[in-house]
């Protein structure tokens, strides 16, 4: 599957009298990872919306490769964009896990497709019979994404996927992402969470009341200490660690963290 | 200390569910103590929350046997998705804080002066007439935590309560929770953010199926990323639970600052400006 790039130019959108996107331009290429973070509020939900043509902008253009969204339906972005909500509950329906996951590929008018291995990737095998509001939530969050990832979009774009989840389903949905980039998907991941940022990310998007704030490589934004705290941030652990160490390339995967460490002397506890 | 709640031997099922979410839980939470419950989806920590202040089964239905012993003259909760908690009732946030401590039946100048305490406390009192419906998560959050301070719980659960903030509004609110606690509440948090719960707790409860499975100091029991960074990186068990441990855990010749400076911004701390550690 290759992905599409992303095209934000000049948009702006108010809710009723609140403005929440002050003119907004950020282009994303096809197959990049890109992180949007930033404070409550901020707009980043808002402009992830308007590139699904769940909201229309008051001003400017959007477009997802060759299609520019402004004449596009949401159930026609589909084709090209998988859109996973932050509140899970927001897009199960379906009477058994299964049912959900195949929802969407059934739709699309193919076949199940990886229904199947989708469920396994995900750990959600076992609750494939399910009703997904009998599972728990964070389950019901790895559901949602897993419907998507079943019709296997050009674009990903994920609303707080890991708000909720335990270390062991980061991983998995870390994974996920990081495999289908590799293959070529475009990913835009809103996220709080850094650590996630670090392990699935190569740019991140910074948004501040409606405006682009910040726009720089993953590896040198999540290093940065004096600008992350700016922003009322501090790094990851990945990268505190790298840079008490001084470990060289400014790693930020967990993996990439423990190789750089081989080899230091480690102190034994006595009990 | 006083114990805001015992449980001894608890199990408890959800009616018509095919195992016991609950078994055999045995703990103590004093007044003052902080308990991060742990453990995978699933594992029962937010059944924990509802048994321990005595909605499960009141509220929820369901089968308890064992002995449970709630010494809170008052428990509040917060539940993990925010809007789930809204009374429905209220159009502003001033009233919905004041809800609980209204229906208590204390004196209105009590209620109010409770209200406005807990709205200052989580940062929300320029919300005071805002209709909660129209507040964003991480203000919600916020705000759903103010009303359960208001009814100035002895026992306060927690079920993931920073899911919706921000970092900045989530360092604060876990920031707040050791000054809470000192002032003689105890608090049962459940959330899978480990580092943060590291931070404050001052116990562990590690539960699976069901069944706790460790309960007692969280140093150096907590399986965290830090752990697991250092288990990879060849670091000898027990394994650190945060940077500053990881830190502290390398031998002096090992090289390398062995410092965390994320805290206070080092000098020449870029991408690739240092040695290797080795």
């Amino acid at each position: 599957m290759s992905g599409f790039g992303l095209v934000v130019e000049g948009v702006r959108y108010a809710y009723a009298d609140t403005e929440a996107l002050r003119g907004v331009t950020v282009a994303i290429a096809a197959g990049e990872s890109v992180a949007l973070i930033g404070r409550n509020g901020a707009g980043k939900t808002t402009l992830t919306r308007l590139l699904v043509a769940l909201l229309r902008p008051a001003a400017g253009r959007v477009a997802v490769g060759d299609w520019d969204v402004g004449g596009k339906r949401p159930d026609e972005m589909a084709r090209r964009v998988g859109y996973v909500f932050q509140h899970a509950d927001q897009q199960l329906f379906a009477r058994s896990v299964r049912e959900d996951v195949a929802f969407g590929p059934r739709r699309l008018g193919g076949d199940e497709g990886p229904v199947t291995a989708v469920l396994e990737e995900l750990g959600l095998a076992t609750y494939a019979d399910i009703h997904p509001y009998d599972v728990p939530a964070p389950v019901r969050k790895l559901v949602a994404l897993a419907g998507v990832l079943a019709m296997e979009p050009g674009v990903l774009i994920l609303d707080e996927p890991t708000a909720g989840l335990g270390a062991a389903q980061c991983e998995v949905v870390a994974g996920a992402l990081r495999r289908r980039n590799q293959r070529g998907v475009t990913l835009l991941v809103i996220s709080h969470d850094l650590g996630f940022v670090a392990e699935t990310a190569d740019r991140v998007v910074v948004m501040e009341a409606g405006r682009i704030a910040g726009d720089q490589a993953a590896r040198a934004f999540l290093y940065d200490v004096p600008a992350l705290a700016a922003l009322g941030l501090r790094p990851p652990v990945t990268a505190r660690i790298g840079i008490a160490l001084q470990l060289p390339g400014a790693p930020i995967r967990a993996v990439d963290v423990a190789a750089a460490m081989q080899g230091v002397q480690w102190k034994q506890m006595s009990e | 200390m006083t114990a805001r709640v015992s449980l001894a031997g608890v199990s408890f099922s959800y009616a018509g569910a095919g195992r016991a979410a609950l078994s055999g839980v045995s703990l103590e939470i004093a007044a003052g103590e902080i308990a991060f419950v742990s453990g995978a989806s699933g594992a029962g920590a937010s059944t924990l929350l509802l048994v321990a202040t005595g909605l499960a089964p009141r509220l929820v239905g369901g089968t308890l046997t064992g002995q449970r012993t709630i010494g809170a003259r008052r428990c509040g909760i917060v539940f993990a998705r925010p809007w789930t908690q809204l009374t429905g009732l209220c159009s502003t946030v001033r009233d919905e804080v004041a809800f609980g401590p209204a229906c208590a039946g204390r004196p209105i100048a009590e209620v109010m002066a409770a209200t406005a305490r807990a709205m200052e406390q989580l940062g929300v009192a320029h919300l005071a007439d805002r209709d909660p419906a129209h507040l964003s998560g991480g203000e919600l959050q916020r705000v759903v935590v103010a009303a359960a301070l208001a009814l100035e719980p002895e026992l306060l659960a927690l079920d993931d309560p920073a899911a919706e903030l921000d970092p900045v509004g989530a360092d604060a609110l876990y920031a707040f929770l050791p000054s809470l606690a000192a002032a003689g509440t105890a608090i049962l948090l459940a959330t899978p953010d480990e580092e943060r719960a590291a931070r404050v707790a001052t116990h562990l409860i590690v539960l699976e199926r069901g069944a706790v499975v460790f309960a007692g100091n969280p140093a150096g029991a907590m399986d965290t990323r830090v752990g697991a960074i250092a288990r990879a990186a060849g670091c000898p068990p027990p394994y650190p639970p945060d940077v500053p441990a990881l830190l502290a855990r390398i031998a002096p010749d090992a090289g390398g600052r062995a410092h965390d400076t994320s805290d206070a911004p080092p000098a020449g701390s870029g991408p690739g400006t240092g040695a290797a550690a080795r």
